[in-house]
């Protein structure tokens, strides 16, 4: 009891700000009908779960690293496209699964060059002109490759076999695929020969690059088990070829529930994957010029919204939702949880109103299993430990001999894999365009201001603050506030619910300048 | 008489102030070398210079026998190097017993090492569950250091481990380091000259970035004027 007591008195501007919040709260809920507010909760909740996907990652980034990476939006979105196309177009998915574990199995050889270059000495004129020409042939050589490869894609220049058509046809229950690109046997096994090479010749470039300032520690053991994986890998993917008809086949008859399953893996995968890809190339060399790191970040989302546009079109494009979420009539709205998961139903009817299944509790459930994840990596894994070191003192985790490198990249890949979750979840419920990512960009930062910039009970704090906010604000602008001065109900304008965010965050801000979490610097 | 560690004639930049104009330093094996000198000369910096966190721009760190200078810090210590740094650099939001366990380089090196390092310092013991934060600032320096042994590191970089510590806390902290110094050769950083003088078998003594003077302690004591010039003790 007394250490209660103790730990209010110590942090009496928290307490009070946390009674101040409490407190408008309960006010808000005074205003509205039960159903509505438990509604408005719930509704507040889903947004604050996808809120919190792109504020955490952006906050491990942060934290970690002291980047700001503002492409953080961008990343979201583009995992919303890449889950479409899982989602929409698993052909297109299979097409180039190929050619990926074909460049994947290529760059796995990186040990086997790692050995090789532990043998042989070259001259000084070699080692700095050869990683670069490694590096342009490997790039090359997957441009050749991948260009001659068949993909069924789409035509954006053609409403007909244009992605928006297709999101519509599915929303119909009407997918119909195009046939499947063929190329001659030639040009394949070229084409394939090429993307295996490609990924080696990219393999030798960074060994010879890696090689140039390292300790010549010789690994003298043959890397089987990189080689194996790299053999598997090759194999799966010309096994994903030959029986790639008979697989889209399948994927398109397993519905849409298994296939959103695979989407959401396949996006959050690629969205690590680009992390890993930007840290290891383009960040790491901008470590000590924070505003290069700056006009980086911003270009790249720019340039991200751009390709996303060239690929998939400008048009907004439907998500239907799985067909877990999305039966309308038969025994539909449920009135319970288990009787809406029983018959897949898209809203469940609660209190005169309606909850959606999908919007307001897989949504939330997801980012509620994400947040213990998360929490238990940082909390229980090694890796976390040195993550949660490394806020603090990077130079000192460096100096127990920890490659903080390696740490770095994970957590980037992390990071972006988490928004490009937000993003793929976030496609059903809020469609997808390619200026989704901005407003939730901003989003997630004022959330964070207000949890306190690294921390990641904050990040979870302050979307949750965030998400709730936005939903009242929404819902009284259809409900209008009974002001006692004023005759006609107040009505919040839609321009106020950003604009109410950013007040939160200025008073919360002026009470405690680091965020409710945050921590003195 | 092997050299563990020789830095030859350093020069080191923190932006754009050349902070080390030549600094050499012997470490010989199996014993506690001081770097001695005023606030500012440049010992810290040497410290960091020798573990690549300030890389040197010009000269030599040789460790067992390779070139080490220009390599990754994680590569540097790797090669078994402990650091102790003047601000101890506890991670505040891990236990005691995650400060130790973040310092193993290989599973189990803190189980193998654990008899020693609560033999040298019992209290940490008691301590184990307890945040960084919690920690008074005597308990942060003997988890500093027992840190540093948790990996089985040849040479212990250790800078001023005796800073603010009241005069009970000073006489464990030279028990520690002399009982550590039997199996591992210590680069000690030390303002407090009685204290340096006590530990210490060689001493170099480094000014305005520079090294002036170096040899075994028993010299040193009996210069009174180099003592006089340099460190301003008597």
């Amino acid at each position: 009891m007394t250490t209660i007591i103790g730990t209010i008195r110590k942090n009496r501007t928290q307490t009070i700000t946390l009674a101040a919040l409490i407190l408008s709260f309960l006010l808000a809920i005074q205003g509205m009908e039960t159903g509505d507010w438990i509604i408005t909760i719930l509704r507040g909740l889903s947004v604050a779960a996808v809120t919190f996907l792109v504020a955490s990652g952006f906050s491990l980034i942060f934290g970690l690293m002291d980047v700001l990476n503002l492409a953080h939006g961008t990343l979201f979105m583009i995992g919303a496209y890449v889950g479409w196309t899982a989602y929409v177009r698993p052909d297109t998915l299979l097409d180039l699964a190929t050619p990926a574990a074909l460049f994947f199995a290529g760059l796995l050889l990186l040990p086997l060059w790692d050995r090789w270059l532990s043998r042989v000495r070259l001259a000084p004129q070699a080692a700095r002109g050869l990683p670069w020409l490694a590096l342009a042939l490997g790039v090359g050589a997957l441009a050749f490759g991948f260009a001659r490869y068949p993909i069924t894609g789409w035509d954006v220049t053609v409403y007909d076999k244009s992605p928006v058509v297709f999101g519509v046809q599915l929303d119909l229950g009407q997918l119909d695929l195009p046939a499947p690109a063929i190329v001659g046997a030639e040009q394949l096994g070229v084409s394939m020969l090429c993307l295996f090479a490609g990924g080696g010749l990219i393999a030798l470039g960074l060994t010879l690059l890696e090689s140039r300032n390292r300790i010549a520690a010789a690994t003298t053991r043959v890397p089987w088990r990189a080689l194996l994986l790299a053999l598997g890998l090759a194999l799966g993917g010309l096994a994903l070829f030959a029986w790639n008809d008979a697989l889209t086949a399948f994927l398109v008859a397993a519905g849409t529930t298994w296939r959103f399953l695979i989407a959401v893996i396949v996006a959050t995968l690629v969205g690590a994957g680009l992390g890993a890809l930007m840290e290891s190339t383009l960040i790491r060399p901008l470590y000590t010029r924070p505003i290069y790191q700056l006009m980086l970040t911003l270009g790249l989302g720019v340039i991200g919204r751009e390709v996303v546009i060239a690929l998939w079109g400008r048009t907004q494009m439907q998500m239907p939702k799985p067909a877990l979420f999305n039966t309308i009539g038969q025994g539909c709205p449920a009135q319970t949880i288990f009787d809406a998961l029983a018959n897949q139903c898209s809203t469940i009817s609660f209190m005169g109103s309606r909850i959606r299944t999908y919007n307001e509790i897989f949504i939330f459930i997801v980012g509620v299993i994400v947040l213990i994840v998360v929490w238990l990596l940082l909390q229980r894994t090694r890796i976390g430990m040195i993550i949660r070191a490394g806020v603090q003192d990077r130079a000192m985790v460096e100096a127990l001999g920890i490659n903080v490198r390696q740490v770095f990249t994970f957590v980037f890949a992390l990071g972006v894999g988490l928004a490009a979750l937000g993003g793929v979840l976030a496609g059903p419920s809020m469609g997808v365009s390619d200026d989704m990512g901005e407003s939730l960009l901003l989003s997630a930062l004022i959330a964070l201001a207000i949890g306190g910039l690294t921390s990641f009970p904050g990040a979870a704090a302050g979307s949750l603050l965030v998400g709730l906010l936005q939903q009242f604000i929404v819902k009284y602008g259809q409900i209008g506030i009974a002001l006692p001065f004023l005759e006609q109900p107040f009505k919040p304008t839609p321009p106020l619910v950003p604009a109410s965010t950013l007040l939160l965050m200025v008073i919360i801000l002026l009470a405690l300048p680091n965020g409710l979490f945050g921590r003195k610097e | 008489m092997d050299n563990l560690l020789q830095v030859r004639d350093a020069h080191t930049f923190i932006g754009q102030f050349h902070i080390l104009q030549g600094v050499t330093v012997n470490v010989p094996q199996g014993a506690i070398t001081a770097l001695l000198g005023r606030n500012g000369a440049g010992k810290t910096t040497t410290l960091k210079t020798i573990l690549g966190l300030t890389p040197p721009r010009q000269g030599q760190v040789i460790f067992d026998g390779q070139e080490i200078q220009g390599r990754h810090t994680f590569d540097i210590s790797a090669l078994g190097i402990g650091f102790v740094p003047d601000y101890r650099a506890i991670f505040r939001d891990l236990t005691v017993a995650e400060n130790l366990q973040i310092a193993e380089r290989k599973q189990g090196d803190l189980a193998r090492r654990q008899e020693l390092i609560f033999g040298l310092f019992p209290d940490l013991k008691r301590l184990i569950k307890l945040r960084g934060t919690q920690l008074s600032g005597g308990q942060q320096q003997m988890l500093a250091i027992a840190r540093a042994l948790v990996a089985e590191n040849k040479l212990l970089l250790i800078d001023e481990p005796t800073e603010g510590l009241a005069p009970v806390l000073i006489e464990q902290m030279m028990k520690a380091i002399l009982q550590l110094s039997a199996e591992t050769t210590v680069l000690l950083v030390e303002q407090n000259f009685a204290v340096a003088t006590q530990l210490a078998k060689y001493y170099v003594i480094v000014e305005e970035g520079r090294t002036v003077k170096s040899g075994a302690m028993p010299d040193l004591l009996k210069d009174e004027a180099t003592i006089h010039r340099y460190l301003g003790a008597a």
